[in-house]
């Protein structure tokens, strides 16, 4: 199946979340890499998804999972070799999928060549590349991020005898975007991804690229202007590729990130997602509409990216302290789940392996407006474990069979990068894709008719979409349009049956068409179309005049 | 907008769906409840938080009130699923539009306070005349559709209402598990006389359960007492609703608490008020000893206050009351209903009351043992029928006004604390003559 020539593509996209050292291990040494990834790709292409994130794996000491980079030209020698990645990137494209890597342009890792020679002398020609201070007064108004583990972005550094500049852990030193020559040399990076034939990149971290006093240092119009010359450059050199921002920001600051078309593409719309769990606890669509009521519009040629959960902690940075307080009383009683401002849990934990509610909020990430983003496993219900630190939890190994180490490794279980999942709710003999492969009615074979039928139009990924502001506030319903297509979807939130009249007058004559089952419901009639739902259940319409 | 007036042309779910959700829910009287205000309460569905707004023309009122209740919600309960319920009788001023229009929805947020959730506010316009026996019945066939965990009835005219007044009355339903709560105020010495020279004592003699404030109209109560208090028979009148709803309380074994809101708005009454307020108090209160004999009779002492939170006190300031005006009717309500009395009170009881109407100013004195024992024979006469029950309280009229001039006199320059031990006398002399009732009671069986 060959990639679609559209520019536009990662409108249309899937994208599925992937941690090449968690996936597959090809070799047998207990850690996951490009060649077992490579031989699961046709798993994936059955899955339906159209493209794959993979997260960082570069050379990196592996203090934070691979977003500390030592050499942002090589691939870490656990995964394998470039050559290996060159025909991941070849067969992956063979069948239509398309491959995002990850570039985190903010920092690196401490023991990245660049940063020890800055370190190494004052004089150093590479001393500018960082941040440096002799205080650690400077940039008083930049919060700090890792709430749990740093407690300053100033770290002291014993060589140079001076402070530099971190946003995230201390190992993290913030590269110096003021300097030319970094941003000269970050260019030169992504070029040599993109050349060898890389569709698009993560930027992780982006609002934090410039630093400037008096500020909270995020969102600078200094940093965005760095981002729409790396985007001039893409696409003076480059067509169909891509960048993806994450930018943990409220919508009217997340705005900026998409420029006039002219800097990102895609930005992950990240206060939807937690209110999208609100919402479902409270019962009540309120939450969600208003954050996407406070979404700006944005250029037609921009996307935004959704997701329910990925290798982070569910994070809460854009809630207000009240729904702060109420997502970790609903979804984290148990302290140790918590984690800086989120919640370090996969999907099904989260919503208590309830599968209709899993479905239920597939069915909103895959109809609300984006590209939906599915975090790997998730489409297997798998569970998580709390007593990892950090997020490791949510980042174990794929559970392939019931077999020795899940399927994920041959290596001895001592051997292998992180334990399996045993617990009998969650373990891999539990949940795994064999064998929910053979069961029709597996939340795996769920997850791929979904996507099938949301790759059956464009609606989802291109049309606008308006709220039914239905009496039933429990009721969330929405219409999508793109042209003469308009697809009616209804959730109901509630963990009870509901009824709920639409207003549908505009549609008056047509018939609805049910999506997943294609059957035919009753035309729409002068009066609001009234629709019974059971708990957790939604609705996807295509509405035609026949 | 969740008006419901049967006249606007909304969408009508189909009769069928209709009668099936009456039938379902077992509501007695089909007509009850209107078509269109069960579709507000499907759109609402189940909620933990039921507050109920009976209302009649209280546009001049309501919205400092309904305002001051979002703002309870939001502040105490954030969390809770909560519904306004408006059961108007009929106002033509707006008062119904004023209530709705403080939901909070994805389509109207609040304009300064922060909802972590949607709020109803629904309305609707109960069929006859406005009535609070009605409108509580329909705060309470809503409470119970919606399953709702806790309620709180608010009065429609309070112009000192307080955001914390929600929270005091719900809040020891919601998360202690009591089933009524009645608010004490901090009054005036001089307000509530009926309440203090009668309900309240004589409440608290028969039934051994101190309750200061036992007809109010501001309330907290369960969903369960609610539900139970529905399914009672005698909805016909709907007179002291909010009595009865109290004595099925005690009579029922529920847990009672009272709360403390503050000072209480002084509401200006007519004399003419007196006879309708004695029917939906002591008329309920009477009929009650009917049907609960087997339960107050038995009760030997009262027992300790219940929980409250906070001492109501009394406020000092002058108050202007009309005392000869009282001393007056009572003395002509002795002289012209001689006849009437005659069939309620004992000889010795009405001779005595004829000697203090023919007394000056200076001599009348309407003691509190005579005060009780001619209660215990109108309740008496009132159990027996000894002429038409009406008439029976509208008698009790003047001598209620005699009685007041007393206890009025008595205080003239009385402390607060004076106030509440004259007061805290009465009750034991209502408990001391209990056995005097009994005995009138049982007289002639």
């Amino acid at each position: 199946m060959p990639l679609s020539k559209d520019a536009l593509w990662y409108k249309d996209a899937i994208i599925y979340q992937v941690h090449v050292r968690t996936f597959h291990d090809s070799n047998g040494d207990g850690i996951g890499d490009f060649q077992g990834l490579e031989k699961k790709l046709d798993y994936l292409q059955e899955l339906g998804i159209s493209a794959i994130w993979l997260m960082p794996f570069f050379p990196s000491p592996l203090r934070d999972d691979g977003y500390d980079i030592a050499d942002y030209n090589g691939v870490h020698s656990s995964y394998g070799t470039l050559e290996d990645f060159r025909k991941l990137l070849e067969a992956a494209h063979e069948r239509g999928i398309r491959v995002i890597i990850e570039m985190v342009l903010n920092h690196t890792s401490d023991q990245h060549p660049w940063f020890q020679e800055a370190r190494s002398s004052r004089e150093n020609p590479r001393r500018d590349w960082y941040v440096w201070s002799d205080t650690d007064a400077r940039y008083k108004g930049a919060r700090i991020i890792f709430l749990d583990t740093e407690t300053s972005n100033w770290a002291w550094d014993p060589i140079s005898k001076s402070f530099y500049w971190h946003r995230f852990f201390s190992h993290q030193p913030d590269l110096n975007y003021d300097n030319p020559a970094v941003r000269e040399q970050m260019w030169n990076v992504m070029k040599f991804w993109l050349d060898m034939g890389v569709d698009a990149f993560r930027l992780d971290a982006v609002p934090y690229l410039v630093e400037r006093e008096d500020t909270n240092c995020e969102n600078l119009p200094e940093t965005h202007n760095i981002l729409k010359e790396l985007r001039r450059k893409l696409d003076e050199q480059f067509t169909g590729r891509m960048l993806l921002a994450e930018a943990n920001q409220w919508p009217a600051d997340l705005r900026p990130y998409f420029g006039e078309g002219d800097e990102f593409h895609m930005a992950f719309h990240f206060p939807l997602m937690p209110r999208m769990f609100m919402g479902l606890k409270l019962e009540d669509r309120k939450p969600i509409t208003e954050i996407l009521q406070q979404t700006p519009e944005i250029p037609p040629s921009c996307q935004w990216s959704l997701f329910l959960r990925n290798h982070d902690e569910l994070t809460l940075e854009m809630v207000t302290d009240m729904e702060r307080d109420y997502m970790y009383d609903m979804y984290a009683e148990n302290k140790t789940m918590r984690l800086n401002l989120g919640i370090r849990r996969r999907l099904a934990p989260l919503l208590n392996n309830d599968r209709r509610r899993v479905e239920l909020m597939n069915g909103m990430l895959m109809s609300l407006p984006g590209t939906p983003i599915i975090y790997y496993g998730d489409e297997i219900g798998m569970g998580d474990n709390i007593s990892l630190g950090d997020r490791n939890g949510v980042r174990t190994p794929m559970q392939w069979s019931g077999g020795k180490n899940g399927g994920f490794s041959g290596a001895e279980a001592e051997r292998l990068c992180a334990p399996l999942i045993q617990d009998p709710v969650y373990g891999y003999p539990a949940v795994n894709v064999l064998a929910q492969r053979e069961s029709e009615h597996s939340l795996l074979r769920w997850m791929q008719r979904i996507v099938t039928v949301r790759r059956s139009t464009g609606v989802f990924g291109r049309g606008s979409i308006e709220f039914l502001h239905a009496a039933n506030h429990r009721i969330l319903a929405y219409l999508r349009r793109l042209g003469k297509e308009a697809v009616l979807v209804v959730n109901n939130l509630s963990n009870s049956a509901q009824a709920v009249e639409l207003d549908l007058q505009r549609y008056k004559g047509n018939i609805l068409i049910e999506m997943f089952g294609n059957n035919i419901f009753p035309r729409v009639g002068e009066l609001p179309y009234l629709l019974t739902m059971g708990p957790y259940q939604f609705y996807w319409f295509r509405l035609r005049r026949v | 907008m969740n008006v419901d007036m049967e006249t606007k042309s909304q969408s009508a779910p189909s009769r069928e769906r209709v009668a099936a959700i009456h039938t379902e829910l077992k509501v007695e009287d089909e007509t009850f409840l209107t078509d269109n205000f069960l579709r507000q309460l499907i759109n609402v569905g189940e909620v933990d938080i039921l507050v109920g707004l009976p209302t009649y023309n209280n546009a001049k009122t309501i919205g400092s009130v309904v305002r001051a209740i979002q703002s309870g919600i939001l502040r105490s309960f954030p969390r809770e699923r909560a519904v306004i319920v408006n059961a108007d009788g009929g106002s033509r001023d707006g008062t119904p539009e004023l209530v709705t229009g403080i939901s909070i929805d994805d389509g109207r947020p609040a304009s300064n306070l922060f909802a972590l959730r949607t709020l109803h506010s629904i309305s609707t316009r109960y069929a006859g005349s406005p009535s609070s026996g009605v409108a509580l019945r329909t705060i309470l066939a809503a409470a119970e559709l919606l399953r709702a965990k806790a309620c709180v009835v608010m009065s429609p005219e309070s112009t000192n209402i307080e955001t914390e007044w929600l929270s005091k009355l719900l809040r020891p339903i919601y998360r202690d598990g009591f089933d009524l709560v009645t608010p004490t105020y901090r009054r005036h010495k001089f307000e509530g006389l009926l309440m203090t020279n009668l309900l309240y004592p004589m409440i608290r003699a028969l039934y051994g359960v101190r309750i200061h404030e036992p007809y109010t109209s501001e309330f907290g109560f369960s969903g369960r007492l609610g539900s139970q208090f529905l399914s009672q028979n005698g909805w016909n009148d709907g007179q002291g609703v909010e009595l009865r709803l109290t004595l099925a309380a005690i009579t029922g074994g529920y847990r009672i608490s009272e709360s403390f809101l503050g000072e209480k708005d002084h509401v200006e009454r007519r004399a003419s008020d007196l006879v309708p307020t004695l029917r939906e108090t002591v008329g309920v209160l009477f009929s009650a000893l009917e049907s609960d004999f087997a339960k107050w009779s038995t009760v030997a002492v009262a027992q300790p206050e219940v929980p409250t939170g906070g001492g109501p006190g009394a406020l000092l300031d002058p108050m202007r009351v009309n005392r000869k005006r009282l001393r007056e009717m009572f003395s002509t309500g002795i002289v012209e209903l001689e006849s009437v009395f005659r069939s309620i009170l004992s000889p010795s009881t009405l001779a005595e009351l004829q000697r203090i109407a023919r007394s000056g100013e200076d001599e009348f004195h309407y003691s509190g043992e005579l005060w009780v024992k001619t209660v215990y024979e109108f309740a008496a006469s009132f159990q027996k029928s000894v002429i038409s029950r009406d008439h029976i309280i509208q008698a009790l009229a003047p001598l209620f006004r005699g009685r007041a001039f007393t206890f009025l006199t008595e205080n003239r320059n009385a402390s607060a604390n004076d106030v509440e031990n004259n007061i805290e006398g009465l009750c034991l002399e209502f408990e001391r003559l209990k056995p005097y009732l009994l005995q009138v009671w049982k007289s002639g069986e």
